[in-house]
């Protein structure tokens, strides 16, 4: 794959030394044109050392956990900084399949779009998801179609690609906890466009998920106020 | 109880509250407290003197607001200002945690560059 635009990789990355190493390297093997950089919240274990020797680009290592907006930003910050013109989160846990990458950016790089997020519901996927995260979904899609009147039928997926615009956007505000939703509305409300792309999605390799059933109601409120407050700004 | 007919409630109230102010003057005197954030518990605490010294203005103003019990008007005085200054600290402890996330951000890069020999290193020596 040959890029015209500079691509930035943003991996944020919390306890993730055992499933890190493979997803850079996968990227590597898209294209040796992206670059890759590591976002450590300030894990416990080896992710900053295995990162680095895997090939990372960058590794940015947090003096403590941020938490994932602290530590997305971090990377969109990074990006800002570094002039990029496109950047692409993508998770450390190995669910992302890095081959979707050319995919999830073409729109951004065709210029039809600013923002754009990788769906497992737009086409048909080899994805199972737990009946909690279904309902989540439902819901925080009919939020969106509600305030933004657009459609996004996967709105947590954390596999995103941003342009210009919109990682300056995030250099300057990004929502501290289960951002994703609220980041949707905000992009939208400051006149923006973002449209959903199909990707393959598996489960996770290593690790495990951060969402307990208590978080996942407090994640449902949270962001459901989240969104009906930025909605009005 | 009453002492020289006053309630005793009234007379502690003088001797908690002036008790109060001095201490808050003395945490600003040691640093321990910022100014700006004193004169809220300053005024609170002179309010407090005022109405346990002339409690016949408290009375005054029960009346005028149908409270039977006129001490009961000062809790609610106090309870409403505690609520106002817990909600103005929350929003201080927000703008507080947004700044110490943006630090930290820039710290975490600035390392990572000056690691890379981004950021020109200071000359050894003279």
């Amino acid at each position: 794959m040959n890029l015209q635009s500079k691509v930035l990789v943003i991996i944020p990355a919390y306890n993730e030394e055992g499933s890190i190493a493979a997803v850079i390297q996968r990227i590597r093997a898209v294209s040796e044109d992206l670059d890759v950089v590591v976002v450590n919240d300030g894990s416990r274990d080896n992710t900053v050392q295995v990162a680095r020797a895997a090939g990372a680009t960058a590794v940015i290592d947090l003096p403590f956990n941020l938490g994932i907006g602290g530590a997305m930003q971090t990377g969109y910050l990074y990006a800002h900084k570094n002039g990029y013109d496109i950047a692409l989160q993508i998770d450390a846990d190995g669910q992302h399949d890095p081959y979707d990458i050319p995919n999830v950016i073409a729109p951004i790089e065709r210029g039809e779009v600013n923002f754009t997020v990788g769906s497992r519901w737009v086409e048909k996927t080899a994805y199972k998801s737990s009946l909690m995260r279904r309902v989540g979904m439902i819901f925080f899609s009919s939020l969106i179609k509600w305030v933004t009147k657009e459609t996004c039928k996967d709105p947590t997926s954390g596999f995103r690609a941003a342009d210009k615009n919109v990682i300056a956007m995030f250099a300057d505000y990004y929502p501290v906890d289960y951002p994703e939703v609220e980041v949707l509305v905000h992009i939208s409300r400051n006149g923006l466009k973002f449209r959903e792309v199909a990707v393959e999605m598996s489960e996770r390799q290593a690790g495990s998920s951060s969402i307990t059933p208590l978080k996942s109601i407090y994640y449902m409120v949270k962001v459901g106020l989240a969104v009906l407050i930025s909605a009005t700004r | 109880m009453t002492v020289w007919n006053t309630p005793v409630i009234y007379l502690l109230s003088i001797l908690f509250s002036l008790f109060f102010v001095l201490f808050v003057l003395s945490l600003v005197r040691r640093r321990r407290l910022r100014e700006q954030y004193s004169i809220m518990w300053i005024v609170l605490g002179v309010i407090i003197v005022v109405v346990s010294l002339k409690s016949s203005w408290l009375i005054l103003l029960a009346n005028l607001l149908d409270v039977v019990y006129a001490p009961s008007l000062l809790f609610l005085i106090a309870l409403l200002f505690c609520f106002a200054y817990l909600l103005h600290l929350t929003t201080v402890v927000s703008k507080l945690s947004d700044r110490v996330v943006k630090l930290t951000q820039e710290l975490a890069i600035y390392q990572h560059d000056e690691q890379t020999h981004k950021v020109p290193q200071k000359q050894e020596g003279r």
